[in-house]
């Protein structure tokens, strides 16, 4: 019960804000050219299918490669930042700098050196991403319990399963609060990449042509495919933040398979065993 | 002498310019459960990280076994007041901790960790994460998790400080019994004069900073003891004399501090 109540109630929120918006154009006697009703963007959604659809799915390969590549670049770079002191002085303020340079202007340049095709929305995508997965993870990393370090180290626990079995574990529930942050800035960079310049057209470029040509309704429908694409992501990783952290929401681990019987000879992979 | 389990000899600290350890020399026999209690900052922890390994000491040596094992880590199991449970590792994999970093866990690990958690009354626990567990289940675990890294000298440093006086209690009945079952060497920190006298066969009292080994009691009472012990005439007379002894130590740190006045929370 609860959980329909979880869905429904966001839903009916978003039902009465559409509701508000049309009685608004009602009432206040809005022109269509500057507040479309949302019945003339479900038309527009329906009839414009055919450009609609591709676009979108440019923009989510844009979105979802942008995303890997954000995630893993700044993965990495958190590992390597946590383990020398010297990288993470080095590299903390080039860090910031790259998120105090206006997004749009590196766009432009990006045009230069990697042309209007995928590769500068990738890149301008994953510049957004990585700078909260290479925050939080630090934090997680560098967080650990001196205890917890302590105790694994009088076992006699050499630094790299510290890393493993310590360290790397406390970087998840950090690492997905990035992610969902991530989700929804990375929408906003592969959009002002297709806005810079284009050959691959996706929703953004859709939008702006849509407002050169004061077709609100067009510019409409765009905005709710990029939301609808953003909500999807965050949902998504929630998702698989649930699946990878049952710990939290749990307590006890999801089995894959019914539970092993004491007396079976057969040895049980799991996870550290399987890992690297 | 026999061959000690344990022998910490001349050993002192110094942190900087301040001296955390003076000279300190203890020697612990096989199977014995020996406590030590002392005023807050004698460097009862720094003896325990040089007896762990954690850290060289400046001066001294730690023999275990008669081998000498100064400043090297892995040949103790170490339990600290904090349980440190890894939330993401369920009862089972957190007791095969030892096992894990040193590699891999294998079968026999788990199972070992399931025939203890079942043994010590956590069977229907194997399975759950830490946080679904109480405060003294999961000491318990934190205990097994010890225990599973098999090595006969265990360092506790104040594991049941942070538990309610009655799961205490139990667990201090629980401790003994696992120490009868498994024969191992307790070393055991405490503040709490009682627990350290109901446990032990020896309490070591430590004096103020720099702390060292001031006096050792002998705690001639028989096992297994029960809590009928902690109001009885003998317990009463030697806990009057070692929190005599305490006291004075305690009076000496507190002259020694600074800014008592100013330091006030």
């Amino acid at each position: 019960m609860r959980k329909v109540a979880q869905v429904a109630l966001p839903l009916a929120i978003v039902a009465a804000l559409f509701v508000l918006w049309d009685i608004a154009i009602r009432v206040f006697d809005i022109p269509s050219y500057v507040v479309p009703t949302p019945r003339a963007v479900a038309t527009t959604l329906k009839d414009d299918w055919s450009v609609l659809q591709p676009a979108m799915l440019t923009t989510i390969k844009e979105f979802v490669l942008g995303f890997a590549v954000g995630v893993a670049f700044g993965f990495g770079l958190a590992v390597l930042m946590a383990h020398s002191r010297v990288v993470n002085r080095g590299l903390y303020p080039l860090l910031i700098a790259s998120q105090a340079v206006p997004v749009i202007a590196i766009a432009a340049a990006l045009t230069i050196w990697l042309g209007f095709g995928l590769t500068p929305k990738i890149v301008i995508v994953a510049l957004i991403v990585f700078f909260p997965v290479v925050v939080n993870v630090l934090d997680g990393l560098t967080n650990v319990d001196t205890d917890l370090v302590n105790l694994a180290r009088a076992m006699g626990a050499k630094p790299f399963r510290i890393f493993v079995h310590m360290r790397l574990p406390a970087t998840l529930t950090p690492l997905f609060s990035a992610l969902k942050l991530a989700a929804t800035f990375a929408v906003t960079g592969a959009v002002l990449g297709e806005w810079v310049a284009s050959i691959t057209p996706g929703l953004g470029t859709y939008l702006l042509e849509q407002n050169s040509r004061l077709n609100t309704a067009g510019v409409y429908a765009a905005i709710l495919l990029l939301s609808a694409i953003g909500i999807a992501g965050f949902l998504a990783i929630a998702g698989i933040e649930r699946l990878a952290t049952p710990w939290r929401t749990r307590s006890t681990p999801r089995r894959l398979l019914p539970r092993r019987l004491s007396h079976d000879s057969r040895p049980v992979t799991t996870a550290e065993e399987g890992g690297p | 002498m026999p061959c000690m389990k344990l022998q910490v000899e001349e050993v002192s600290q110094v942190f900087g310019s301040t001296a955390a350890l003076a000279p300190t020399s203890l020697a612990v026999a096989e199977g014995e459960f020996i406590s030590i209690v002392g005023p807050s900052g004698c460097g009862k922890s720094t003896l325990f990280n040089v007896v762990s390994g954690l850290i060289r000491p400046t001066t001294g040596r730690v023999l275990i076994d008669g081998i000498h094992v100064t400043g090297e880590t892995g040949h103790v199991g170490y339990m600290l007041q904090k349980d440190l449970l890894l939330p993401w590792r369920t009862v089972t994999e957190n007791i095969v901790l030892g096992a894990a970093l040193h590699g891999r866990v294998r079968r026999r690990d788990r199972d070992e960790a399931r025939a203890l958690a079942t043994r010590y009354g956590l069977a229907e626990f194997v399975d759950h994460f830490p946080h679904a567990l109480s405060g003294g289940m999961r000491q318990r675990v934190a205990l097994m998790r010890t225990l599973a890294f098999h090595k006969d000298l265990m360092l506790l440093d104040e594991p049941f400080g942070a538990l309610d006086s009655q799961t205490r209690l139990r667990m201090q009945q629980w401790l003994l019994q696992v120490w009868g079952d498994l024969h191992r060497t307790i070393v055991f920190i405490t503040h709490d004069v009682d627990e350290a006298i109901f446990l032990s066969d020896r309490v070591a009292v430590m004096s103020a900073r720099p702390g060292s080994v001031r006096e050792v009691f002998t705690i001639d009472l028989p096992r297994p003891r029960g809590f009928e012990l902690l109001t009885s005439d003998v317990f009463t007379e030697i806990k009057r004399r070692v929190l005599e002894l305490l006291y004075t130590e305690t009076i000496q740190a507190l002259a020694s501090e600074p800014d008592v006045v100013g330091s006030g929370a």
